[in-house]
């Protein structure tokens, strides 16, 4: 089992054990097309502990995949740049490492599951193979190691009748099945952080809780970082510790769930909430949020939410609201945050 | 897999019927509208006496009196010529009456090491080349490749030959020969024409010469594809999953984007069998292509029939291995 031992300072040299686990600092991503900057995430804020599990929910465009990708360095460049901002490991600016080292990073430390798992796998290689490559690729194992590695994997994802399968191809298995394996393939080196970037939205509803199950039990077992993306607040209810909501490239609100869903601070989290169908509220219509998001090419001045806003003022078309705390742990971005947050808008 | 295999043979072999029919009747109207080529057995210009002219055209199946009647399709000849072939005898020509199947034994070995050399220079070249302009898409590199493969593929290939073989050939052997001696590999590669006595050293120039025709389209071909699976999520997998950019090429890119590139190649495999007349031609190689064009040329009725027939077997061969490269390259395309 001498293979199975790592050291963290192998992958990624200058590594602080005390530092938080992944630290996203100011982190901003632009787009060039034809010539014209467009803005995608305009400084990104948030942390994540051990064991821990963040939910970043936002809208279609909000900016929450290019978030991931660019804390992952795997944005299509051209025409994706980040442009400023800083993305600590264990304290080390990953953003700043030589080519090798991230490549390093990724998969030994962190580990990324994509939504479409029929497209985000390749058609071609039998699933054995893909998963077996990261032992080949990245622990130097032998052809035949890899493939043995690969079915404990895809055994322990729950794919029944494992170590036959291991030759099979992605068409071969069904949606949940394939998602499974792309969750194997993530955990394939024991990162410490797992992304999972909308890992339900092509699944049906039973396999859907399957999923999250799974994601959940697994990151508990090896005290994991997750990172959830999701359009979808139901979906991370039951299985977040922090939720950060993003909205045209910004984060409006960072807190705890409890606190989320029982006292948000920000005017475009409670319209998010009011948009989720209820038990309570059956035979009732439901709330939307009227408008389209911004196009990021041509942001409304001042706050970025305000031509939506139920509760916008004057002020909010003119003054960037500022990211305050209202309570512990508790950040929004909102000019009347502190109302909010009380009730009183 | 088994079965579609026979059924691709049985479609090819109906196929090659087809062929040989359209070539017999062809042949026939040529007979019934061109006039008697028995006539050569005399030279071609006195009128032999009726009587000889008879027993010759009997010893080459040319005294059915359908030959006389323009748009005859001829059929009792044609079935003789089928019970001909199939017994294993392909007949002889009316120039010096030689055994047709001894001259394929030489003219066909010689046209397939020029198609050797020079579908291996295609494939090889236009892999590197799309390879190269995909990964650089937009750049200099990108925009270099894709205007010197349509300025090669520009020049007809007789052309690049005839340069080659004025202007290049003798200088480059002198020199090879300075250096290396005349009777070392590097001294006759250069050769102007075709060397029997090296028949795979002196053909490899003009198989890459050969290997030009085609190069822009199957460099774009391959570039297009690669571009394709460039942008597909899989290929952002493997990114995610730490791989160097070589294997990302090399496993995840080159193999999702063979599909057209087969398809390509086996087309302009095809298509390259006409381009051997010329290069054959030129560089004085015996082959199927420059036999067949002599023997259109002297009226050899057989001799074309047989050599079309082989090269109609060798385009139904290729789209077959196309085929199933098809089943090979992609798991999720099976034939049953």
């Amino acid at each position: 089992m001498a293979e199975n031992l790592r050291i963290i300072g192998d992958t990624l040299p200058g590594v602080d054990m005390n530092a938080p686990l992944l630290e996203v600092e100011d982190l901003r991503v632009e787009f060039k097309i034809r010539g014209k900057r467009v803005p995608a995430v305009r400084g990104a804020n948030f942390s994540l502990e051990t064991g821990r599990t963040l939910a970043i929910v936002g809208e279609s465009g909000s900016g929450k995949s290019v978030t991931s990708q660019a804390v992952m360095g795997i944005l299509d460049s051209p025409p994706g740049y980040i442009t400023g901002g800083a993305v600590r490991l264990h304290g080390v600016d990953i953003l700043k490492q030589d080519e090798d080292t991230k490549r390093g990073i990724r998969s030994n430390h962190i580990g990324m599951v994509f939504q479409d798992a029929l497209s985000a796998l390749n058609p071609l290689w039998s699933v054995g193979f893909q998963i077996g490559e990261l032992f080949r690729v990245h622990r130097g194992s032998s052809r035949k190691d890899a493939k043995k590695r690969a079915g404990e994997l895809l055994d322990l994802v729950g794919i029944p009748d494992a170590k036959n399968r291991i030759g099979h191809y992605p068409h071969q298995f069904s949606g949940g099945m394939r998602q499974r394996v792309m969750i194997a393939m993530a955990l394939a080196l024991e990162p410490e952080i797992l992304i999972a970037d909308e890992p339900t939205t092509a699944l049906d509803v039973t396999v859907q809780a399957q999923i999250m199950r799974l994601l959940k039990e697994i990151q508990e077992e090896r005290s994991m970082g997750l990172i959830l993306i999701t359009h979808d607040l139901g979906v991370v209810a039951d299985v977040a510790d922090d939720v950060a909501v993003m909205y045209a490239g910004q984060i409006m609100e960072q807190a705890s769930i409890h606190d989320v869903f029982k006292r948000p601070a920000n005017p475009y989290t409670k319209a998010l909430l009011r948009a989720i169908p209820r038990v309570d509220t059956l035979g009732q219509e439901l709330e939307v949020i009227r408008g389209l998001p911004p196009n990021p090419a041509s942001l409304p001045g001042g706050c970025s939410f305000h031509p939506r806003c139920w509760a916008a003022e004057e002020k909010c078309s003119v003054e960037e609201p500022p990211w305050a705390s209202v309570a512990e742990e508790h950040r929004s971005r909102c000019h009347f945050a502190e109302e909010v947050y009380r009730n009183e808008r | 897999m088994g079965r579609y295999v026979i059924r691709r043979l049985l479609q090819g072999l109906l196929t090659l019927g087809i062929v040989l029919f359209l070539l017999h009747y062809l042949m026939a109207l040529s007979v019934q509208i061109r006039g008697n080529p028995a006539i050569l057995f005399f030279g071609g210009d006195r009128t032999p006496p009726p009587a000889m002219l008879a027993q010759v055209e009997k010893l080459y199946g040319l005294d059915n009196a359908c030959y006389d009647r323009p748009g005859d399709p001829c059929l009792v000849p044609f079935v003789e010529r089928l019970q001909r072939y199939a017994s294993g005898d392909l007949g002889t020509t009316l120039n010096g009456n030689r055994d047709v199947g001894d001259l394929l034994a030489i003219y066909i070995p010689n046209t397939l090491r020029l198609f050797i050399f020079s579908t291996l220079t295609l494939v090889i070249v236009a892999m590197l080349l799309g390879t190269w302009a995909a990964r650089h898409r937009g750049g200099f590199i990108d925009h270099t490749v894709r205007g010197t493969t349509i300025l090669i593929d520009s020049v007809p290939v007789f052309l690049v030959l005839l340069a080659y073989v004025y202007l290049a050939a003798v200088p480059l052997t002198n020199w090879a020969r300075d250096i290396w001696g005349a009777d070392t590999f590097m001294g006759e590669v250069f050769s102007p024409s075709y060397d029997p006595d090296h028949p795979w050293t002196t053909i490899i120039i003009p198989g890459i010469i050969v290997g030009t025709v085609g190069l822009a389209t199957l460099t774009r071909l391959v570039r297009a594809s690669q571009l394709e699976n460039l942008g597909s999520d899989f290929v952002r997998t493997a990114k995610a999953k730490g791989l160097p950019n070589m294997r990302i090429t090399v496993v995840h890119v080159v193999r999702n984007s063979m599909i057209p590139v087969v398809t390509g190649v086996g087309y302009i495999f095809a298509f390259a069998l006409s381009g051997a007349v010329l290069t054959e031609g030129i560089m004085n190689i015996p082959g199927m292509g420059r036999m067949i064009f002599q023997a259109v040329q002297r009226q050899e009725v057989n001799l074309v029939i047989v050599g079309l027939t082989v090269t109609a077997v060798v385009v139904v061969i290729v789209t077959l291995i196309v085929d199933l490269l098809y089943a090979a390259l992609d798991p999720r395309i099976r034939y049953e």
